[in-house]
Parts: structure tokens; sequence; C-alpha cells
């Protein structure tokens, strides 16, 4: 039997050690007693019977020095060899995607993969190291190739389902490069094989699967929105639903909003279909809108995230934008078609402190560029003069549109391919702002930044200068670049992915943000840069609705409250210059929405793919391994592997041809496939073999042995605690103190 | 004791607490007033009491000296009718019956029992093995023998004391007459434990050549010596009866001992080396259980009367129920 520390076996020199203390003469303590006439003729009964006597005198150095044999067998750490079934490098890849949550297996497909998993460690190879990925919507690596299997156990144990789309193909190419590292490496996935992104990159190391799930029975809310009606007073819920099943299915739909029922429906959903639904009538003053998907008397499905939906319900805030221009109807018509949205005009020449720029949520430059920019957002149109906005370098006539970034959120639904620019500012790009519109030769037609902690953005062109007024994307535009600058858009009011970042606007005043995640957890944002108006927030890991409250700066919240109050009235007289334009209306009031109340975003799943929980093919997974080798081969032999381990050795050690890969995932790497299957044979040949130690029966073994010695030893305490036991339910007479009178003989004789 | 015993009075003066016995009413009243030079610790005024009421009893009435209070083989004065014989020249006219000359013209003479004193004999083992034990075997003897002798002293009996130590048996007292019970008293306070080794036989026997006719033996003794069967052997062929008061402390009824030791002899000093577990105890006691019944059949076969005792088993049990139970006293 081979020993991994046989060194240990040192220990056995305690043997002498025992039996040395057992010869040593014992040292015995005196006791006076009456007479020993009594224990003479015991000891001489007790010698008659000397051969058992010594022994059962033996019996505890006996199994003392078996104990002292076992400690040592212990140490040493025997094990037994087998045939190891995996690679020495090994890299796991767990799915951790929202269908791992599937409760068909029991308790959840996770966790029975992770159970696997840690099965299948046991074909490690001696000494083997393993990697642990965890492939949610984006991969994460776990562990990094340790030999330390707790670890992985644990690390295993530790991996929690993440409720977002999941990407096993990120997840795979990454393990691909882990195993790059080491001659004699394999991949491991444990999935379901219901993959919302199903991988296609072919990756260089043998692949095996170890897949869990069986059933697809899953309905799901793929989509929800609030939509406000025509008249702008109601709004309605738009639900879909669909059922990835493959029979049909009833189930309860529940509308809640802000915790309150508001409608429940009961829908009958043909299999591989969906159901739209819309409830109308929102109450007023509802916030948020949770919709439920819930088991109507059918079978219950068995994915439980993809139940449960939540919606915003965009917030009524009246925003103000200044236009300081001496009249340009397009934008002015362009304004007044943003909601809540109230367009306060001035004259350029009427322009100035007295204006009160600072009760404006954002004001818009047209044409010129004050001396003195106000700390509200800003956004300017041609500027005439260079400024910190940007510096003025010329002109362009005709300049072209150029390649536009398709991620610009500035730009969303907004086309440009037709549009056409007459004149234009040329202006160099200043170092805080991105280019949302390119120009020609580097000169940007629009770009968008910070700049001193204030949004800020610079149109290079007058739009009627141009015939973008006339097309449709130009009132998106205006909606986007205001909702940019005034930090409306930048709030979502849609549902967003989990795992996406979110940027939330900060409000004046405000010197960070606490946020409340679904589960009560609270994270504090600060802004990117100091002063900056908004916080990127990427904790974005629950489902449910996330609460962002700004944090005020307890010093400076008086401060900037106070001159909001006391400008008013002035703005009256300053606002009233204002003519010619839409809505000269001159008299802004207090906002009335509260700057500071709480922004709130929810976090969907919104994914039929991910919620499409059917079981995949395991195989198609298996043959994305071995990108050396041929193909065809490959997929031929390709196959899940077992769920058990044990059935996996047998192969690798009948011939290192197979090259572990025990249900013939890498049958390929045989005989005369490329360089890099011929070396990962000739790592296998010399791949170390698995190894079982025996430690577990060696333990029971000695705990076996320490309770003997213990009841040898304290077996008169044994011995009474039983005489007790029986003396009680009646079976024997207590043990008798001896009363000196025994019962037995009546030494007086009846006469 | 109920309480402080002062103011010495002579040994007869004690005979008043006799004519009081049975008159429960005054007996916390009136003291009984003991000498000094008895052991305080053992004897208290009601237990002597109600000793008076007890009487030592015997199997078959025995030739005794003086005139005394037990039934006598021989015929002689008393009240008690027996049998009639012929009469004989030379006979007591007054013991003729009369009425029967009238009727048929015979003589016959009346017979009456006669009544006679019988020795008890206490043997008391005063080796080295008796002072052990708590409560002390050794103390435990005295108070039975005072007690006993109380009863004999009481019943017009001859109690005579005898201490067994070393090879001899050694007179202690011999009393008669009620009113002698605390010269008796005070004679069982002054014996000690000897010291050395005893020969329980030797002793025994030396005690037994100075019997003078049939009487009552009471041994007390441990019986702790290797030739104790011997003893009794002797002692019950001496034609006395022979009552076995065979005294063990509860240390030796059931020893509180565990572990390696190595136990050594009071008397004689000797060691054994004995591992002490339950089943070693266990032992013991099946030993202690033959040792002792082995006694008692021999005490069976010898006519004698053998009653095992523990020390803790309080005097007035040991009194009013033991040896009643096995009809010593009645």
């Amino acid at each position: 039997m081979p020993f991994v520390a046989p060194l240990a076996l040192l220990g056995l020199l305690f043997i002498p050690a025992v039996i040395a203390m057992y010869l040593l003469k014992l040292r015995r303590a005196e006791t006076v007693v009456s007479s020993t006439l009594l224990w003479q003729r015991l000891v001489a009964d007790v010698e008659a019977n000397a051969p058992w006597q010594r022994l059962r005198r033996s019996l505890l150095m006996l199994l003392q020095l078996l104990l002292v044999l076992l400690l040592a067998l212990l140490a040493a750490r025997p094990f037994l060899e087998r045939p190891a079934g995996l690679a020495t490098d090994l890299v796991m890849v767990i799915d951790t995607s929202a269908s791992m949550g599937a409760t068909d297996v029991s308790p959840d497909r996770l966790t029975a993969a992770t159970q696997k998993a840690i099965e299948a460690l046991r074909d490690l190879p001696a000494g083997g190291k393993v990697s642990v990925v965890a492939a949610g919507r984006t991969a994460r690596v776990v562990v990094n190739a340790t030999a330390d299997l707790g670890r992985v156990r644990a690390a295993l144990e530790g991996l929690r389902v993440s409720p977002a789309t999941g990407d096993l193909g990120d997840a795979l190419v990454l393990a691909d490069a882990l195993a790059s590292r080491s001659g004699d490496a394999e991949i491991l996935v444990a999935t379901d094989a219901a993959l919302a992104i199903p991988p296609t990159t072919r990756i260089e190391h043998t692949v095996k699967v170890l897949q869990v799930g069986r059933d697809g029975r899953n309905q799901a809310i793929v989509a929800l929105a609030v939509r406000q009606g025509a008249s702008g007073v109601s709004r309605s819920v738009f639900v879909s639903i669909a059922n990835l099943a493959l029979q049909t299915a009833q189930r309860r739909l529940q509308v809640f909003g802000d915790g309150v029922l508001l409608e429940a429906r009961d829908l009958l959903l043909d299999p591989q279909t969906r159901a739209e639904a819309t409830i109308d009538d929102i109450p007023f003053g509802v916030a948020v809108i949770e919709v439920r998907l819930d088991r109507s008397g059918g079978a219950p499905d068995v994915l439980a995230l993809d139940d449960r939906a939540w919606a915003i319900v965009p917030p009524e805030r009246l925003r103000r934008i200044l236009l300081v221009s001496d009249g340009d109807p397009y934008l002015e018509t362009a304004l007044t078609y943003l909601p809540n949205t109230e367009l306060y005009g001035v004259k350029v020449a009427d322009y100035g402190p007295a204006t009160h720029p600072e009760l404006f949520n954002l004001i818009i430059f047209e044409g010129t560029l004050p001396a003195e920019l106000p700390a509200t957002p800003v956004l300017s149109i041609a500027p005439t003069s260079s400024s910190v906005l940007g510096e003025v370098v010329g002109t362009l006539k005709d300049p072209a549109i150029g390649s536009l970034d398709p991620a610009e959120p500035v730009l969303r639904y907004v086309d440009l391919s037709t549009t056409h620019v007459g004149t234009a500012v040329k202006l160099a790009l200043p170092a805080w702002a991105r280019t949302v519109i390119p120009g020609p030769a580097g000169a940007p037609l629009l770009y968008a930044g910070t700049v001193s902690g204030r949004p800020a953005a610079v149109l290079a062109f007058e739009p009627r200068l141009s015939d973008l007024p006339l097309q449709v994307a130009f009132p998106i535009l205006v909606s986007n670049l205001v909702g940019e600058l005034m930090g409306g858009s930048s709030t979502p009011s849609q549902a967003l992915e989990p795992g996406s970042p979110v940027t939330l606007p900060l409000p004046a005043g405000a010197t960070g943000l606490k946020v409340t995640k679904p589960g009560g957890e609270t994270v504090d944002l600060q802004p990117g840069t100091p002063g900056g108006g908004s916080a990127s927030f990427s904790q974005t890991d629950q489902l449910g609705v996330y609460s962002a409250v700004p944090i005020l700066d307890a010093s400076a919240t008086p401060n900037s409250a106070a001159p909001v109050v006391t400008a008013t009235p002035s703005t009256t007289a300053t606002s009233s210059a204002a003519t010619g334009l839409a809505s000269p209306t001159p008299v802004p009031t207090p906002p009335s929405a509260d700057p500071n109340a709480p922004v709130r975003f929810a976090i969907d799943l919104f994914d039929p793919a991910e919620s499409n929980i059917i079981p995949g093919s395991a195989a198609a997974i298996v043959a994305l391994g071995g990108g050396l080798t041929s193909g065809p081969d490959r997929s031929a032999g390709s196959a899940p592997l077992p769920s058990a381990p044990s059935g996996s050795p047998a192969p690798s050690s009948a011939s290192p041809a197979p090259s572990g890969a025990s249900a013939g995932a890498g049958a390929g790497a045989g005989a005369g496939a490329g360089a890099g299957a011929g070396a990962g044979a000739g790592a296998v040949t010399d791949r170390p073999a698995a190894r079982d130690e025996l430690w577990i029966p060696i333990v029971l073994l000695v705990l076996l042995v320490l309770m003997v010695e213990w009841l040898t030893y304290q077996r008169d305490a044994a011995t009474r605690l039983w005489r007790a036991m029986r003396a009680r339910v009646g079976l024997a007479p207590p043990a008798s103190p001896g009363t000196g009178t025994p019962a037995t003989h009546e030494s007086r004789r009846d006469r | 004791m109920d309480g402080p015993l002062g103011n010495p009075q002579p040994a007869d003066a004690a005979a008043p607490a006799r004519t009081n016995a049975g008159s429960s009413g005054h007996d916390r009243a009136r003291r009984v007033h003991l000498p000094s030079d008895l052991d305080p610790t053992v004897f208290d005024e009601t237990f002597l009491r109600q000793l008076e009421r007890l009487q030592v009893l015997m199997r078959a009435p025995v030739r005794g000296g003086l005139k005394g209070g037990r039934r006598s083989v021989k015929r002689g004065q008393s009240v008690e009718f027996a049998d009639f014989r012929d009469y004989a020249l030379g006979d007591d006219l007054r013991q003729l019956d009369w009425n029967v000359l009238a009727r048929l013209e015979k003589l016959f003479i009346k017979l009456y029992v006669e009544e006679e004193d019988v020795t008890i004999s206490f043997l008391i083992d005063t080796s080295a093995s008796m002072g052990s034990g708590r409560p002390s075997k050794f103390l435990f003897a005295q108070r039975a023998a005072a007690a006993l002798g109380y009863i004999g002293l009481a019943s017009e009996d001859r109690v005579a004391v005898t201490t067994l130590g070393g090879r001899a048996g050694r007179r202690q007292v011999a009393l008669r007459g009620s009113g002698r019970v605390f010269r008796l008293l005070s004679a069982l306070s002054a014996i000690a434990v000897a010291e050395g080794p005893t020969d329980l036989q030797a002793a025994a026997r030396h005690a037994g050549a100075q019997l003078s006719g049939r009487g009552v033996i009471v041994l007390l003794s441990d019986l702790l010596d290797p030739h104790a069967d011997r003893v009794i052997r002797e002692l019950a062929a001496t034609g006395s009866e022979l009552i076995v008061l065979h005294l063990l402390s509860p240390q030796e009824l059931d020893p509180a001992l565990e572990g390696d030791l190595r136990l050594v002899d009071v008397e004689t000093g000797d060691g054994v080396d004995v591992t002490v577990d339950l089943a070693t105890l266990d032992s013991y006691r099946q030993r202690l259980d033959t040792w002792r019944d082995g006694f008692a059949d021999l005490a069976a076969r010898r006519r004698a009367t053998y009653v095992p005792l523990s020390t803790v088993v309080p005097l007035s049990d040991l009194m009013f129920a033991e040896l009643r139970r096995r009809q010593v006293v009645g």
C-alpha cells in the first residue's frame, strides 16, 4: 500500500514506548485493611485463572498499541491508485446563468451541477490543478489553478445563480486561455445546455460536459412597459408573457402598483407562444409596477426568476429650459414637444445675470455665448467665439457627417443618413467632450460631455441652416440631447438587463448617492469626478427595483437652496423681455418636483432565450473542443460526460489514446491528429493516477478502538450503570452493600 | 446519652433504676448516676430500662450453682410442680401428698422444679483487626457485651467477661446480681484492643479451659483468623451453649477500594498486591458470603447460634429485633 507521507510511519516508534510503560513496575498505593485474609484467598483464585486474567490486564495495552499503529498509518496517508479520468490541469466552467436556477432537479440545476463537478474531482490525477470559471453574464475566474481541492469545493458550493443571460462562449474562451498554460489540460463544463447565446468559437482543448436539467416547463414575463395614453393623463401597462414549454399552461397574471394588487387575470398559454396583456388606467401616483406570474391550478413552472418583473412609472418632473436666441422656430417647436417641460425664452441682448439662469434646468445658447457660463447644463448651438466649451477655429461649408457610433445614447433612434448641413462652425474637440456627430477632418458637428461639473454639449450648426429640422430625426435628437443634458434620459425609465451599469444623475448639492438594492442592501456611490453631475452604478446583479437617494452635503444644502427662493421675484422683470418665442411665459416658479426625490430603476430579465430552459445538446458544446484536430472526427466521438464519474476511468487506463476523455470526447486526439494532439497524448501517458486516500476507514477504526479502549478502562462504571439500569427496570436487584445478614442461612434451626 | 454523667455513685445505687422499670412516664424525669470510670458513649438510661425486660434464653435446662431464676435439671424448692415419686424413708414429710394418701392409701412425695443460675461468658476478641472499621467493631463488641451482660445480671445469672488477645484468654470480671451492672460496664470500658498478632484459636482454647460447668458462651469476634472455624468447633465442644456474634465493618462488607493497591494487614503487617476493579469486588463479596456461610453451616452442625452482624446495625435493633428473631434473647 503506497503512502503519501511514508515518513510518518516513524510514529510506530511509539509502540516500544507504550510497551515500556507497561513493563515498568507498577507503584501501588498502600492501604491498611483490617485483615488480608480474604484478599489473600482472592488473589489465589485470580492466579488460578491466570491466563485469562493476564490477557484481560493486557487488553488495554493491546488496544493502545493498535491505536498507535492506526494513528501512524493515518499520518502516513495511505492511498489506493486508479487511473485518472481527468487531465492534470482541469478548468471547470460552471454555468451560472438564470436558467440554472430551474428547480426541475433538486434543489436546483446549479446545485446539482456543482455536486456533479465536485464528484468529478475524484477523477483528478494526483497533484492536478483546478481552475473554476463562473459563466454568468460575463465570465469570471473564481479559482485559479489550485491543487487545494477543499478550496475548489468551497468555491463551487459558493456559486450562486446570476439572474442574467449567460454567455457560455465567453467563459469557454476564457477557460481555453487558462487551459493553455498547461500541456495536459481539459475543460469540464457543468451546464444545462439551455443556452441563450449558443457558443460558436472553437477552442483548442478537450471539452467534457456534465449536463443537468430534464424539464422545460417554464413561462416567463418577457416584456413589461408603462405607456402614457394619447391624452397624456391615463397610463397603461403592457405585459408580454411567453410560454416556452411544450405543453399548454394556465397562469395567473397579477399586476401590483406600489405593492397593491391592481388586477389579476388568468391566462391560457399555448405551447411555444406569447400572449400580450394590457392593463389600462393605472392610478395616478403609482411609482412602481410589479407583475407576477402565479400558478393558477396548473403545474408550476420550474424557473421562478422570470415570473416577476418590475417597471418604473416615469416621474412627473417639470423641467425648465431657457432658450437664449433671437428666434429659431424649428428649435422652439421641437422643444415644446418635450413632455413635462416648460420653455422660456430671452433675447440674446437681454440675457444677463438678472435672468437668473440658476432657476433653469437647461440653457440653450443659439449663435451666442456669454462671457461667463452659468452653472446649469448648457447647450451651445453654433457658438461664435471660443470659450471653455470649445475653440472656434473656422467655418465649415457643407460638412459631411462622419461615421456614427451606434452605441451613442444621444443618437438612439436618430437617423442622420439623409441629413445635410449647409454651414457649420469649425470647432476643435476639447478634452472633456466626446464626439457625438463627427464631421470632416476631425472637426465634430456635435459633442457632449461634462465641463466644470456641468453637463454641456455643443452643436456646430444652426438647425435652420440644415435640412435636419425637416426630418424625423430632429425632434428625437433634440429629445435625446436635452435628456442627456438634464439628466432625464440618463435616468433609466425602461428596464435594464441584470449586470448592466447604470448612470444616475446627481442633483445639485448632492455629494453622492445611496443606492438601495432590491434585497435591502445599500451602496454609497460617489461621482466619477469630483463635482460631477452623475455617478455610475454597476452592482445591478439582482432583479427588482433599485432606489437611489441623493446624499446631501449638510453644510451646502441650505446655502444652495436660498438663492432659488430670493431670486424668484426679480426673474419676472427679466424674462418679460423675452418676446417672439413660442412659449413666452416669463415667470418661472420654484420647481414643483423635488430634485432630491429618489430615483428608481428596474432590473428585469426579459430574455426569452434565457427563459427557455429546455436542456440543449451537450454534444454541441463538446464538439467545440479540440480545435486543433479535425472537426468531423471529434464531433463523431463527442458525447456528454456520463454523470457518474465512476464510469470514466477505464478507457484512459487501457490506452493513452483516448486522452482521458472517457466518453470519447477527445477520441480524435489519438492516432495522427495535429501536433497539439500529439503533445496531449504524450502528456496523457505521463499523467499520474488518481488517488483515493483511505483516511475515512482508518479514522472510523481509530474511533472504534478508542471507544473500546475507553469502555475497557471504564468497564466498572459501565457495569455499574448497566446494573443500575437493570435495577431500575426491575430486571435485577440492586447491588447489596452487605448488611451483615445473609438471608441464605439461618443458623438457629427450628426446634 | 441524655445528660452529663457527673456525681458518681456506688454501683449498688443503680438498684432504683430497676424498680422503676415500666413507669415510662417517669423515665425522662429520673436520672441514673453512672460511675465516672464508665465509658459514657456506651449506654443511655432509656436503653438500660429496655434491657431489663429481656432475658437470655437457653435451649435446655442447665445445672447451675447457686439458686437463681432459671429452670434447673434438679428438683428442688419452688412453687412449680414437676412430678411424683414413691416415698422413701427419710423424705421430708412436708412434701408428702396427703390428698393421695387419703384417697389411695399410698405414700407419694411431690417434686418441684428447682431454679438455679447459669454463667454467661462473654469472649471478646481484642485482636488489632477488631479496632478497625467505622463504626469500630471493638466498640460494637463492647456495647453488645454490655447489653447482653446487663440482661444476664438482671436475670440473676453469673456474667463473666474474658478477652481474647495474643495467645491467652484473660478473665476480666465475673459478676452476679443486678446491682453489679456498673462494675460490668466499667470492666468492659477498661478493656482495649491488643497490639500485635493474635492467635484466636489459642486464646479461645485458653479461655475455654477457664470455664466451669455448662453455661452460655457469647463469642464476639470478626473471626478474621485462619483457624476461626476451629475456635467455633472447640468452644461448642465445651458443652456450653455457644452464641457467635460475627462482627464486620461496612468497609469489610463492601470495600470502597479501586485501582492498583497494596493492602497491608493491620495485625501482621503483611501486604497483598491487588488490582481492585468491579470484577475483583464482586469476587470479594462472593468469597465473603461463602466464608460467612461456612461459619453458619458449622454453627448449625454444632448446635451453636451464628449471628452475622454489621457494625452499622443500631444496638437497639440488634437487641430487640435481630437477637429476638434468632431467639438469643426473649
